[in-house]
């Protein structure tokens, strides 16, 4: 009786003030400042529920296989083109975002949704390498191209130090730009390339890793990882808040990356769309956007931003890419299902094997 | 006498009902998924196509000749029934002892030891997998102990995370009270007179046990046996978390399908598979136990 008294105690406190409204937000682990959102909870006397995915897959599976509820979502170019063609997205009213005005037109009418008729951008990441400086140093490794997390004569000298990226998208691409490909292509016999490229270095790698690979950097027990460029960040600050004998770095590998562009969309099922469109014109604020970059790490296409964003941070390539390192970056397209399959046999060969 | 008959019926039609329904209907829904086309986008293709006002059946055997003309998905299979093997015959025999223990001892501390096997389901699957990844990680304690003693030996040092050895003791060590609880719950109603009439005409203490308890056990090993090999079978979490490179198993390869390249009627081809696999196992292991 005692523990479901305190059940129930457990569940009211969970339960949000019922005055209020509610804003569901479906978002990337680790994807928005704090900061930010209690500002706008207080602006707006509503409350922002948020749900968290760690890949573009995960989000997709789960909003194709009906979830709803969500009011606002923040998906990667080529899902927002997925989810454009299955017809999932409401079109933006513009008339109700001023701050419109403040997006950096570099970052608008995309080839995945020209016009923005359904999205707006709202950060972007780098998908590269994250390094223990100094235990690279040792060792006499130079981490500025894909070499490091392919070549079997690097690797030998860091043997079980190195995680990559368990998503297919991500690695293949990585891949094929270190064989000076496109990260799109789906030439087959490109792709059998890219597939004997990650199995030779399969040998030296200590595991495939999207999730926990900000803290092996940070503890130490992974020299080289790769992942995204927001996610490097945190493990850098992490490494220097612990203070730790090595520091964490990055870099964008020469041969060019990943870039991914995420986006606001509306559902069209989004119970709350009203709110929805106010929180992504409160995000467009040039100062509420600064937040996405200084407190995450996270690149920003918002133009009114960059006076409000940390100096150090803006002089980075890896985050923000100037003109040179930019016309190396590719966006992942989306795929049809003849490519997926193929991609995911060449996948789990490479897992298998 | 009849009516008593038709309220058991009807008490058990919910739980019954309920497992059928959850059973059955979504087997029969991948079944069928089985035989249709991805849908370009995800989720699957429509399963006619409707042309000049005539209606064309769309379905395919495609799925299923994936499956059978390469042979890395067979030898998938194989590897994770040999993980789920491995892993139930570990159980067994740790398992076998503690359960037999804990039933043979006084009352009081009979109630405490059962607890103790039951205390690690208090907290989440996920939060006890990730301790793991601490005792495991290179530079956690544990390593660097057992490296130490390897080094005095002359013997290189050995990493212990993302290994076949991490995983198998992590599916082991998840899985060991699904194997204690059923033995347990044998061997105590077990009657002791039989063991003390066969000391009385002379069998010894390794007799006794393999004429006696062992026999005795059988279905509560079997019991066990399935609760640890099936979900084992379908693990996907702990190779994801621990499995390194190549410590991938079927589960992992179903959870892509839906997941990472939204092909759900090969993901349905391969659950289909480890679903018959499972009910096979089910099936053979009820035969064993009716057979003694």
């Amino acid at each position: 009786m005692k523990r479901l008294l305190s059940l129930l105690i457990l569940l009211f406190l969970a339960s949000p003030v019922l005055a209020s409204e509610e804003l569901h937000l479906f978002n990337w682990n680790n994807y928005l400042s704090k900061e930010v959102v209690a500002n706008f909870e207080q602006s707006c006397n509503c409350k922002v529920v948020q749900d968290y995915y760690s890949g573009t897959e995960e989000m997709m599976a789960k909003l194709l296989a009906g979830a709803s509820g969500y009011d606002l979502v923040i998906p990667t170019q080529n899902a927002v083109q997925a989810l454009i063609q299955r017809g999932f997205l409401e079109k933006l009213d513009k008339g109700a975002l001023a701050n419109i005005k403040n997006q950096d037109p570099g970052f608008l009418n995309r080839s995945y949704d020209p016009g923005n008729v359904y999205s707006l951008p709202y950060a972007y990441t780098t998908t590269l390498i994250g390094f223990n400086v100094q235990r690279l140093k040792e060792k006499e490794i130079e981490p500025t191209s894909w070499a490091v997390i392919f070549d079997p004569k690097v690797l030998e000298q860091i043997k079980g130090k190195v995680t990559v990226m368990d998503d297919a998208d991500e690695l293949f691409g990585a891949a094929l730009k270190y064989l000076g490909y496109s990260v799109n292509d789906t030439d087959e016999k490109h792709l059998l390339e890219a597939q004997q490229v990650i199995m030779k270095a399969k040998p030296y790698w200590a595991a495939f890793n999207s999730s926990s690979y900000i803290k092996e950097l940070t503890v130490g027990n992974i020299w080289v990882a790769h992942g995204y460029s927001s996610d490097m960040v945190q493990a850098r600050n992490d490494a220097l808040a612990a203070k730790r004998d090595f520091t964490v770095y990055f870099i964008l590998p020469k041969e060019g990356a990943v870039l991914a562009l995420d986006n606001m969309v509306i559902p069209k099922e989004a119970k709350n769309k009203k709110l929805a469109l106010q929180f992504i014109d409160f995000l467009m604020d040039g100062k509420n956007a600064a937040g996405l970059s200084n407190d995450v790490g996270a690149g920003n296409p918002n133009a009114a931003a960059l006076p409000f964003i940390n100096p150090e941070l803006k002089q980075l390539t890896a985050i923000f890419p100037d003109q040179k390192a930019l016309a190396t970056l590719e966006t992942l397209e989306a795929t049809n299902a003849k490519v997926r399959r193929l991609k995911n046999k060449l996948w789990t060969e490479i897992k298998l094997k | 006498m009849q009516g008593k008959s038709w309220s058991k019926y009807l008490l058990s039609l919910p739980p019954m009902a309920y497992l059928l329904i959850f059973f059955a209907a979504p087997t029969l829904i991948m079944l069928f998924a089985s035989f249709r086309y991805p849908g370009e986008y995800g989720g699957l293709a429509p399963w006619y196509l409707q042309e000049n006002g005539r209606i064309t059946l769309d379905l395919t055997l495609e799925n299923w000749q994936r499956l059978l003309c390469t042979d890395i998905y067979i030898r998938l299979f194989i590897k994770s029934i040999g993980y789920a093997v491995a892993a139930t015959l570990i159980c067994m025999v740790m398992g076998y002892p503690l359960a037999l223990m804990i039933a043979r001892s006084g009352r009081k501390s009979r109630d405490l030891l059962l607890l103790l096997v039951i205390l690690p389901f208090w907290s989440n699957f996920l939060v006890r997998i990730y301790a793991w990844m601490i005792i495991f990680s290179p530079v956690g304690a544990l390593t660097r102990m057992l490296n130490g003693v390897l080094d005095l030996f002359g013997v290189g040092p050995v990493t212990l995370m993302y290994s076949p050895t991490a995983m198998l003791v992590c599916l082991v060590y998840v899985h060991l009270p699904f194997m204690v609880l059923p033995l347990y719950a044998n061997l105590e109603k077990h009657d002791l007179d039989l063991l003390d009439a066969a000391q009385d005409l002379g069998a010894g203490k390794w007799r006794r046990f393999w004429l006696i308890t062992w026999p005795l056990s059988l279905s509560g090993v079997i019991a066990g046996s399935i609760l640890v090999f099936i979900p084992v079978l379908g693990m996907f979490a702990i190779p994801d978390l621990l499995g390194g490179t190549d410590g991938i198993m079927i589960g992992n390869v179903i959870k892509q399908q839906f997941m990472e390249s939204r092909d759900w009627p090969f993901g349905s081809v391969l659950s289909m598979v480890l679903t018959v696999t499972a009910v096979a196992v089910v099936l053979l292991g009820s035969r064993l136990g009716q057979r003694r």
